[in-house]
């Protein structure tokens, strides 16, 4: 009887070293993204999300690979929201670093900064925020919505809504820019005309919208019209307050914006923007399981940030008043991607893995992904309501939306 | 007090209980005396009637006996209880409960359990769902299926709470309603509408009635109605009809047999008159927005007159110094709210003494920045440049280290909001009030550089330093109060924006170029350029922006600035500085 217990202790003992011994092996894993300077308040959670999801894989027992398991170690930089920057840290990861994966980027700027790094040294780049289509690189993801995941959705429901004037406003770059133009295309192939569609830009941090609104009091004075705003970030602050101050609604004149998840809503006056409409492939507000999980160990993780089974000091990060949004969860979906990929390719290489990705599907939070072969995602699209607590919620949805980054597939 | 508490909050739960309590007290009293009047029980069985059609309309999946329902429910609408279900049904928060194959549609309660779940309210008869042992019933919203609405019934179900809309107790969303319902131009709903102009007491609502009348009426069949719906619109004034004259105009002058000279002579005329009111509401609308902003620019731009102007301190920390004006007016009004609660007087009251704390914290803020930083550079105006630029990378780190990157919400109390208008032109609340502050902050920082002795001390230092020391002036002393006073008037244009703009790290950046701009535009050292320069850009900018974008417009007024500095390179007044000629 003392024997078998013995023996049973020191087979134990056994497992413990081997387990020990096995999860020596890491793998490298670039996060860029910024956390500091002006992009810092988005990008800051996405490396939290992505932290938490590479503890969320080390914890169920990391990568399998050829019979052994692959701790994730996170490779953290910071490229300060400066566009440069992006491009060096890229190749600073990739070359000095020697990462499998690089998960990062939010502007667009950005990623075209970083592209030709990516294609010059074949790494694999996974980026998870809506943008403009228009570009296809073999050595990048894109698990963010594009144009017709999320604009022509949104646009397609004002239709619906029975909505005839168009205001569209961006900030002045090129995702407002593109998309307006690829919107515009679509109004007008929907017999929109050309006086009812008005296509406005304001400068970055600009604060002055007392003229814009007032144009769209006048715009919308006939009724049927609505606002379909890219307006980046904080300005969205002043043209809301603006805004709401003319006397304008959502029952007289919603506005949809694209750039507005619950993240950016942290900084936004509620009251002033209830009623108005975003759109996106996920809302923290899902009802399903996975997503019930999501938010709850996200939450949990954040009260205690750490990366198990690898030596990697988690520091930054700020449990307050934290929410789950689109670019967030779609960050996470990179991951699994991912790693089913590495799983099935058996190896870390990236030509290998990239062949892998193309049809993986996964099964997150909003309903199942599947990456095609022009490196979208088929993803569901949901229209929500902004509620006064700063969650979304959702009038509408869409199923398994393909995204297709060029706007002559889906435009005719 | 507990009956319009009704009416304005969907409180369900509390108030069925109070009405079936009100008829238990009352039914034995109106059986014993039959002189009491019976309207009440009367609207009640109507209403009664009405929420078992509805009911019967929900569980049916006929599209057209819904929308006959509907039609229906349009002229009545005193019952929240149907409003609030047609609000669910058309969001898909009408749920269906099955028992024994018959399907109930219920409404969940608004308060839910730990668990998130909640009563069922029957549609019927607003009573809640009990089960078998006669305990209610909970439910989350995934435990029922719910009624579907397509959207041509969601659309119906829209019109019938429009027309819910005019009977609106509350007169903005009245004429809400009223201005919607115009805009269908629904023949249907003329009947409504003339029966409410009879008895409409607001003046606002009342002109929107006449507005969605007249509006309606031309489509009518009859010429003359029309025809006087032309030039009633005309005389109103109506812009929301604009779109809708046009369109008969371009109709009537391709089909001229059919409509007659005299209905597009009607048409050009009204609209003429209605496009020429535009105009003008544009011209003043515009000289409005205009001096809004000139006055936005000025507040933010008045205490770098000081530091920059008066004392030829190349300041750049100003941006950041305003900053920690709008971080004071955020941590104020969390002071206040936690100290009165987050509604009432508190709030309503805590931005006036946010303005007093922030000049008050940021004048602090700027004694401690000269007394370290500035009084060792006052000869070295390129090293001092270079300095405060450092001292506002500083500033913004440490924000963003104690609130957060994100942007901090500062509410405005609700006599800032909103707007006044005056012949459909807008002024906001809190661009009056930023205008009169502008003219006070300057008034007073006038008041106090000519009539006071510290004001005086202050000329006297920043004309002629030596001169003064040599007269018994403590210089040292009147430049540390100079630019603390430059820093406080910061502080308050800091707190002053917070109502307009966003309250983040970044704040000062978004301002520190366009202060510079208006400085050195007026002509270094003299308020009375500062104040010239700010409403020449605040108003140019204003008039070039509905033509030229804000993009353009912004790019447009900058490069005008260059061209004038290169004309006139000491700004608009030229004073003479001792302190920059070195």
């Amino acid at each position: 009887m003392k024997n078998l217990r013995l023996k049973f202790l020191i087979l134990l003992a056994a497992v413990g070293l081997s387990a020990g011994a096995r999860a020596a092996e890491t793998v490298k894993v670039g996060v860029l993204h910024s956390l500091s300077g002006t992009m810092a308040i988005s990008e800051t959670s996405l490396k939290d999300v992505l932290l938490f999801t590479f503890d969320e894989v080390n914890k169920a027992g990391g990568i399998q690979v050829g019979g052994s398991k692959y701790m994730i170690e996170p490779v953290v930089v910071d490229p300060a929201s400066n566009w440069p920057l992006f491009a060096e840290k890229a190749r600073q990861l990739l070359e000095k670093d020697k990462v499998s994966v690089v998960f990062g980027c939010w502007t667009s700027v950005s990623r075209k900064s970083v592209l030709p790094v990516f294609e010059q040294l074949n790494g694999l780049l996974f980026y998870p925020v809506q943008y403009e289509g228009e570009e296809l690189s073999k050595n990048i993801f894109y698990t963010a919505e594009a144009v017709n995941q999320q604009a022509v959705p949104a646009v397609d429901y004002m239709l619906a809504e029975g909505k005839k004037k168009f205001y569209l406003l961006g900030s002045d770059y090129v995702y407002p820019r593109t998309t307006n133009k690829i919107l515009k295309q679509y109004l007008r192939s929907k017999g929109i005309p050309e006086s009812d569609l008005v296509e406005i830009y304001t400068p970055f941090g600009h604060t002055d919208y007392q003229t814009i609104v007032a144009a769209i009091k006048q715009f919308s004075a006939g009724g049927k019209a609505c606002v379909i705003s890219t307006l980046n970030g904080d300005t969205n602050v002043p043209f809301f307050k603006e805004f709401a101050n003319a006397g304008l609604t959502s029952e007289n004149c919603p506005v949809v914006s694209f750039s507005i998840s619950e993240d950016e809503f942290r900084g936004l006056p509620a009251k002033d923007l209830v009623g108005h409409l975003g759109c996106w492939t996920y809302f923290m507000s899902i009802k399903t399981p996975e997503n019930a999980k999501f938010v709850g160990d996200f939450m949990g993780w954040l009260k205690d940030p750490k990366v198990t089974g690898v030596d990697y000091k988690v520091s930054g990060v700020d449990p307050k008043g934290r929410v789950t949004c689109s670019p967030m969860n779609l960050s996470r979906m990179g991951v699994y991607l991912w790693k089913q990929a590495v799983e099935k390719a058996g190896s870390f290489e990236v030509d290998k893995v990239r062949t892998a990705l193309i049809g993986q599907k996964f099964k997150g939070p909003a309903g199942e992904v599947t990456m095609q072969e022009n490196h979208h995602l088929v993803n569901n699209v949901f229209i929500g309501e902004t509620l006064a607590s700063g969650q979304f919620k959702i009038i509408k949805s869409f199923t398994g939306v393909a995204g297709e980054p060029f706007s002559s597939k889906f435009l005719k | 007090m507990l009956f319009s508490r009704r009416q304005r909050y969907s409180r369900p739960w509390t108030w069925h209980w109070l009405i079936a309590a009100a008829c238990c007290l009352g039914a034995p009293l109106c059986r014993g005396a039959d002189a009491v009047p019976a309207a009440a029980p009367d609207t009640a069985t109507v209403d009664a009637r009405a929420r078992a059609r509805l009911a019967e309309a929900i569980v049916a999946d006929e599209l057209d006996l819904q929308l006959q329902v509907l039609r229906e429910l349009g002229g009545s609408g005193a019952d929240p209880l149907i409003g609030q279900t047609l609000t669910a049904w058309r969001g898909g928060a009408v749920y269906l409960f099955e028992t024994n194959g018959t399907r109930t549609p219920v409404l969940l309660d608004t308060q839910t359990d730990s668990e998130g779940r909640a009563r069922a309210i029957r549609v019927a008869d607003g009573a809640l769902l009990a089960g078998g042992d006669g305990q209610g019933l909970l439910f989350t919203a995934n435990d029922l299926t719910s009624a579907d609405a397509s959207s041509k019934l969601r659309r119906a179900i829209k019109t019938a709470l429009d027309l819910f809309g005019v009977a609106n107790p509350n007169p903005k969303m009245r004429r809400d309603a009223v201005v919607k319902l115009g805009q269908e131009q629904n023949a249907d709903y003329l009947p409504h509408l003339e029966a409410r102009l009879k008895i409409e007491t607001e003046a606002e609502v009342h002109r929107a009635l006449q507005e969605a009348i007249a509006v309606t009426r031309l489509l009518s069949d009859d010429a003359a109605t029309r025809e006087a719906a032309i030039v009633e619109l005309g005389a109103l004034r109506s812009i929301t009809s604009l779109v809708f004259l046009k369109q008969l105009l371009t109709q009537a002058e391709g089909d001229a047999a059919k409509y007659g000279p005299a209905t597009i002579k009607a048409l050009r005329r009204s609209v003429w008159e209605i496009e020429n009111y535009l105009w003008w509401g544009n011209l003043f609308g515009t000289a409005f927005r205009g001096l809004s902003l000139s006055a936005v620019l000025l507040v933010a731009a008045i205490g770098l007159a000081i530091t920059f102007g008066l004392m030829g301190v190349i300041n750049m920390a100003h941006g950041e110094i305003i900053m920690v004006g709008a971080y004071t007016a955020y941590v104020t009004q969390n002071l206040f709210a936690s100290w009165f609660g987050k509604g009432g007087l508190g709030i309503e009251l805590y931005f006036l003494a946010a303005l007093a704390v922030s000049f008050v914290v940021a004048g602090a803020v700027g004694l401690v920045l000269e007394r370290g930083v500035i009084r060792f550079l006052y000869r070295r105006p390129l090293e001092s440049l270079l300095a405060t630029w450092g001292v506002s990378l500083v500033l913004q780190q440490l924000f963003r280290h104690i609130f957060g990157a994100a942007n901090v919400q500062v509410t405005s109390p609700s006599w800032l909001s909103g707007s006044l208008v005056i012949h459909d032109v807008l002024l906001a609340y809190n661009r009056i009030f930023v205008i009169a502050f502008a003219f006070a902050i300057v008034a007073g920082t006038y008041l106090l550089l000519t009539r006071t002795s510290l004001g005086l001390q202050i000329r006297a230092v920043m004309q002629n330093r030596a001169m003064a020391s040599a007269l018994g002036v403590r210089t040292d002393r009147v430049n540390m109060l100079t630019f603390a006073l430059g820093s406080g008037l910061a502080g308050m244009a800091g707190a002053c924006l917070s109502q307009i703009g966003n309250v983040g790290p970044s704040l000062g950046q978004n301002y520190i170029v366009d202060c510079f701009m208006v400085v050195v535009l007026g002509g270094v050292g003299n308020l009375v350029g500062t104040v010239s320069a700010a409403l020449g850009v605040g108003v140019t900018d204003q008039i070039l922006q509905p033509w030229l974008g804000a993009v353009l417009g912004k790019i447009v007024v900058l490069g005008a600035i260059i061209l004038f500095l290169q004309w006139r390179p000491a700004g608009l007044f030229a004073t003479r500085s001792r302190n920059l000629e070195g």
